[in-house]
């Protein structure tokens, strides 16, 4: 077992396999709405993974990876209207290309901006996507968006392990759950592969000076660009899991309030760790439940200006309260606890 | 002092750099060989550092070329220098301030097989035994220097002698054949500087080092040549002994009336 104690391969996946196969284990006992809650926070915490990768590894801020997630989702949907017998595999993987691909295009110039600048242009870049989309309406559905296809339906192995009396939907919400486990499973396995590769470093170096980052060898756009890249292939990713989850695109799905509410998310769990993220997409999957108890109680119309704008209200605000509080987030406050324990020992 | 190798390391040759209408550098040229400590020494504004800049490729020369003889290169940019030999370190420490004190030696080998894109994304074995090889020579190298205890230590986190150490272990990593170190003496205390000297002389048995210093008790026992610049131009050429008795140098230094 002497390879559980040093950060291998060998013991990421065994982490990784072991959690995704418990998670999948509780599928079958949670309440059918916990397995969807389950899926509205797995593809968020790929998005985050991949903004911690550009912003907490590299240093460069996003606030418009919205967008690329809207290149995942109606990539996959449009992929799959067109070539519905396409495997879900192939179909994901080509709309996280084609995302990765819109990343490139995007880093390239971003890689002679920094800051509010930088920002800046992320913005406009999250802010374009969804008009774009709605205008090009004999591709995307225009402002109704797209239906998909087809959707993933939950096998017959897993009905038969269900008792008889289990709805349908049940198991199909059980199996989305499941899915979505799988696939954020590979993309932190993948992540933290390269958190603790050479390729990971590199991101770190650039960020925190690049003069030396330089001189032992890193070449400066081309490791920004890959951030960019990995980064907005994640958020791909994230998109092409939500439409297949979700079953239907919309551009009102990728306005820049999602992009804000990601980069909330992301500083709230953590900067730059992986349990930041996944603690990111368990806040993000239980906010509906708090909004609409405080819809309720507050007596908020949630159609009102204020109801329909009051989750990006609340996670802006959140932003702003962790940043002052505790710049690391929850996971950095758990590790400080952690290290504080230990050392009273 | 060991042999000289007879084809230079770096080569300035004629190198003029202009900033706008201002000359920083006009027809510098100068070498460096295996086996030899070169000095760049100037009252302050003369253009070390241009020179220093210029060689490295963070500065374009107007006119003129960077050469690179032994490696067979011309002009390089910054990120080509560690693949073609050369190592720098930076004024001040110029550590990464977010990584370990191990992190910023292994950061000196970011360039050895098995760190590409795909081998880090799937984990490749490959990668991981390369990783494991830098960490070991990483720890090695600090323990050479005698640092090796701060090694978990954020570079915020240890003194400022440390710190100079910590960049020059990351410069030495990948067994260089040519160092460039910039100001290697500022900040340094008496036995530091001592230390410091050691350290150098160490160096130049298996490469060759230019240094640019203002400190001139430091330097003049240390190098084996040096090259005065003045107003960006190369004034004299020569051994310490030489350098101390040229009345050009001296003019330089203390001024004269015309």
């Amino acid at each position: 077992m002497n390879f559980l104690r040093q950060n291998t391969t060998t013991r990421r996946l065994v982490v990784t396999v072991s959690s995704i196969v418990a998670l999948m284990g509780l599928t079958f006992v949670v309440p059918p709405i916990t397995n969807s809650t389950l899926t509205r926070g797995a593809a968020i915490v790929i998005a985050i993974l991949g903004l911690n990768f550009l912003t907490g590894w590299s240093g460069q801020v996003s606030i418009g990876h919205a967008g690329f997630m809207a290149f995942g989702a109606f990539g996959t949907a449009i992929l799959l209207k067109h070539f519905s017998s396409l495997p879900i595999a192939a179909t994901m993987l080509l709309a996280t290309a084609l995302s990765a691909l819109a990343g490139l295009l995007v880093g390239i110039p971003a890689t002679r901006l920094s800051g509010p600048y930088l920002a800046g242009m992320t913005l406009a870049f999250g802010a374009a996507v969804p008009p774009l989309i709605q205008n090009l309406s004999s591709l995307t559905g225009g402002p109704a968006g797209l239906q998909l296809e087809t959707i993933p339906t939950a096998p017959s192995w897993l009905r038969s392990l269900r008792h008889d009396t289990t709805s349908l939907i049940t198991v199909n919400a059980q199996w989305l759950a499941m899915f979505s486990l799988l696939v954020v499973g590979v993309a932190v396995m993948l992540m933290s592969n390269l958190h603790a590769s050479r390729t990971g470093r590199a991101m770190r170096l650039v960020r925190d000076n690049d003069v030396a980052a330089e001189l032992v060898g890193l070449n400066l756009p081309r490791t920004r660009v890959l951030a960019f890249t990995i980064s907005a292939a994640y958020a791909g990713l994230a998109g092409s899991l939500m439409a297949f989850t979700k079953g239907s695109v919309s551009p009102q799905d990728f306005l820049v309030g999602l992009s804000i509410t990601i980069l909330s998310l992301m500083v709230l769990g953590g900067i730059g760790t992986i349990s930041g993220a996944i603690l990111g997409g368990v806040i993000y999957a239980y906010s509906d439940n708090f909004l609409s108890w405080l819809t309720n109680s507050t007596g908020i119309d949630p159609y009102s200006n204020l109801g329909s704008n009051l989750k990006t209200i609340f996670f802006g605000g959140l932003l702003i309260v962790t940043m002052l509080t505790a710049p690391r987030g929850i996971s950095g406050l758990i590790s400080k606890v952690f290290a504080k324990v230990r050392t009273s020992r | 002092m060991s042999e000289v190798s007879t084809t230079p390391l770096l080569s300035l040759e004629n190198v003029r750099v202009e900033f706008g209408g201002l000359v920083a550098l006009n027809d510098v040229s100068f070498s460096v060989s295996r086996g030899e400590i070169v000095g760049l020494i100037g009252p302050n504004g003369a253009g070390k550092t241009t020179a220093f800049n210029v060689a490295c490729g963070f500065v374009s020369p107007t006119a003129g070329n960077v050469n690179f003889p032994q490696a067979g290169k011309q002009n390089l940019r910054p990120h080509q220098l560690a693949q073609a030999g050369v190592a720098r370190t930076l004024q001040g420490v110029g550590l990464f301030t977010h990584c370990t004190v191990l992190e910023n030696v292994m950061a000196g080998g970011q360039r050895r097989p098995g760190g590409d894109f795909l081998t880090s994304l799937v984990g490749l074995t490959r990668g991981a035994k390369s990783e494991a090889q830098l960490r070991t020579d990483a720890l090695e190298a600090l323990d050479r220097l005698g640092v090796a205890d701060f090694a978990k230590k954020l570079p915020s986190e240890i003194p400022y002698g440390i710190s100079k150490k910590v960049s020059v272990a990351r410069a030495l990593i990948n067994k260089p054949s040519l160092i460039m170190l910039d100001e290697p003496a500022s900040g340094l205390d008496e036995s530091e500087l001592d230390e410091f000297a050691e350290l150098i002389s160490e160096m130049r048995k298996s490469m060759g080092v230019v240094l640019v210093e203002h400190n001139m008790e430091f330097v003049m026992p240390l190098v084996d040549r040096l090259v005065v610049l003045n107003f960006g131009q190369v004034i004299a050429t020569g051994t310490a002994t030489e350098i101390r008795s040229n009345p050009d140098v001296l003019a330089a230094y203390l001024g004269v009336d015309e």
